[in-house]
């Protein structure tokens, strides 16, 4: 299939080259062009802006940082509604709120192209490995004639609903996610200032009902302090944002997201948005007085 | 002063009638001119647009709801900003987020006009005894040729800062008084799950340290379960959309507010908006069913479980 890519970033490029090694055409796009480098170097066409993806591709997928990025990569100037292909889908995989992926989809239907929110679960790891999960909001048939790029990409992918309903799956993730990393930090603290070895709780906890794979994944990275990103407490942050917006719009109580985000606010307030987001051990410990 | 008045709630009504009765030239506007009857005997000039009030005033006041509703009469071909000549001052006492605040502000500045953040706390009681305490954000040249107006609606002026700063001051005045609120009606709550009478609670804790003014009136009215608004608790919850926004722009850890923000988005959920934020009491009783069972008021605490100087052992 003609797939056009935007956003090469830390997920963006390896589910890119997954495209490709799975023989997918592949033209990309993104602001910087230095990352477009390794796809290029890997048989990808360089577009010279996404309208230009736009106009040669059944596919588009975009990998971006957050809502206005997308509406611009889509309906901007030079955005790939400018001069599209006819039938042509675009996929939004980045993490946006439901209510912006439901406004860029009205708006791009009116350009007659069909829009499903796709975003995606699994991180960098998942991203190489090509087992995200993705969820998926929109037209059946949209979805059909996606499903082979996503099947590149990912192992378990739902069709969750209707426009929107993608992106209502991925934040109900980020609140399970979310709290499941404050969680592990918490018992790890817990845990060390009570004088216990937190990888000796760790290995104990695998085996019963505390078992997650943050705990199995997260937690090993936090007892190796490795706070390399992944995925940065900023977007995290970002995230949580947008699940306690649409909870405020819909006048559901989400006390447990809510204690969450504020401590993603605190990382970033002191300088840690750059670090993984599990990096929340360390404000733990801070806050705990070490 | 010519002075021009947008917005008659249960706040803006009383605020423009103290102009009136301080002697001012009322000006108004409103979209339905219906809102406008109660100020019959106030002689006050209708006009036919926010731009065409501008025009004819020094100085507009207005007390609406939501950053939409301020921007949406500032904007526009017959927004406030188009009929705005130099030296014009808008002074808006709604309670609207920081960010837009200084929009407005930079906005009216391009034209050689000005514009103040003002919002108030002491609710409609307030309003109605002119008693409301002002939070400005703007320049002091600004505030100190409005500073006659404002003194006919409250005692409190404070300069708190540039402008947003009086929408900042708003935000933590919300934050200390819905928090208090929420912890009024837990304490009372728990004193009715105890089998106690929250009246002789509220009496008791009245002349001690928990003594403060949302205790006395929040509390009388979870006493007597009068919910019928005073301020509506949808404007609470709107306040704290804007609060916690802030807190995530700022990147600053606001853990109870946050809190206290669910219980709102609860309270919202059951389709109370249009209640007095009193209801905060109604969503914890939701949450145990009254406290009626007979399960932890009967459950003894074992000691070796308590809290307390001796710890765990």
């Amino acid at each position: 299939m003609k797939i056009g890519f935007i956003g090469l970033g830390i997920m963006g490029r390896p589910m890119a080259l997954n495209l490709l090694e799975a023989g997918h055409e592949l033209k990309v796009w993104a602001r910087r062009p230095e990352s477009m480098a390794p796809l290029l170097a890997a048989g990808a066409a360089p577009g010279e802006n996404p309208a230009d993806l736009g106009s040669w591709a059944e596919l588009v997928i975009s990998m971006v940082a957050d809502a206005p990025d997308v509406r611009q990569v889509m309906l901007g100037e030079q955005g790939l509604a400018c001069r599209p292909r006819s039938g042509l889908v675009a996929a939004d995989m980045s993490t946006i709120a439901p209510v912006a992926a439901r406004a860029i989809g009205g708006d791009l239907a009116a350009a007659g192209i069909d829009f499903l929110d796709a975003p995606v679960s699994g991180g960098e790891a998942g991203a190489i490995a090509a087992t995200l999960a993705i969820m998926v909001g929109g037209s059946q048939a949209a979805f059909d004639r996606a499903l082979p790029a996503f099947t590149a990409m990912g192992k378990n992918i739902v069709h969750v609903g209707a426009s929107g309903a993608g992106q209502v799956a991925k934040a109900a993730n980020q609140v399970v996610t979310g709290m499941g990393v404050l969680a592990v930090a918490e018992a790890f603290n817990f845990a060390r200032q009570s004088g216990v070895d937190p990888a000796r709780v760790r290995e104990a906890l695998l085996g019963g009902f505390a078992h997650s794979k943050i705990l199995e994944n997260h937690g090993q990275r936090m007892l190796e302090r490795n706070f390399k990103p992944g995925f940065k407490a900023w977007m995290h942050q970002k995230d949580m944002n947008i699940v306690m917006a649409t909870a405020f719009e819909l006048g559901v109580m989400l006390p447990g997201a809510a204690a969450t985000a504020q401590l993603f606010n605190a990382m970033v307030g002191q300088g840690l948005a750059e670090k993984d987001s599990i990096a929340l051990l360390e404000l733990l410990e801070q806050l705990s007085g070490r | 002063m010519k002075v021009g008045f947008i917005g008659f709630g249960a706040m803006g009504l009383p605020m423009a009638r103290h102009l009136a009765g301080a002697g001012h030239e009322l000006h108004v506007w409103a979209r339905r001119p219906e809102a406008l009857a109660p100020l019959a005997d106030c002689a006050a000039r209708e006009l036919a647009s926010p731009a065409a009030l501008a025009a004819a005033c020094e100085v507009v006041i207005s007390s609406v709801t939501a950053d939409a509703d301020v921007a949406g009469l500032v904007q526009g071909s017959a927004g406030l900003l188009a009929g705005a000549a130099p030296g014009f001052i808008h002074v808006d006492m709604s309670t609207i987020s920081p960010g837009t605040a200084r929009e407005l502000a930079a906005a009216y500045r391009d034209k050689g006009a000005d514009f103040l953040d003002a919002p108030v706390s002491g609710g409609a009681q307030g309003a109605v005894a002119a008693s409301l305490a002002i939070m400005a954000g703007g320049r002091t040249e600004t505030l100190e040729r409005v500073r006659p107006l404002l003194a006919c609606l409250g005692q409190g002026i404070v300069h708190v800062g540039e402008s947003g700063a009086g929408q900042v001051a708003k935000a933590c005045n919300q934050m200390i008084m819905v928090a208090a609120i929420e912890a009024v009606a837990e304490a009372l709550h728990l004193a009715v799950a105890a089998g106690v009478d929250p009246a002789r609670v509220k009496a008791a804790l009245a002349g001690g340290s928990a003594a403060s003014r949302v205790l006395e009136v929040m509390g009388e009215r979870m006493v007597q379960r009068d919910f019928a608004a005073g301020i509506e608790a949808r404007l609470h919850h709107k306040d704290f959309g804007i609060l916690l926004r802030e807190a995530f722009r700022l990147g600053v850890p606001l853990p109870l507010a946050a809190q206290v923000g669910q219980q709102l988005n609860a309270l919202m959920g059951q389709g109370w908006g249009r209640d007095d934020t009193a209801a905060l009491l109604r969503v914890l009783e939701q949450a145990d069913r009254g406290g009626n069972s007979e399960g932890p008021a009967s459950r003894s605490c074992s000691p070796l479980l308590e809290w307390g100087p001796r710890g765990l052992v």
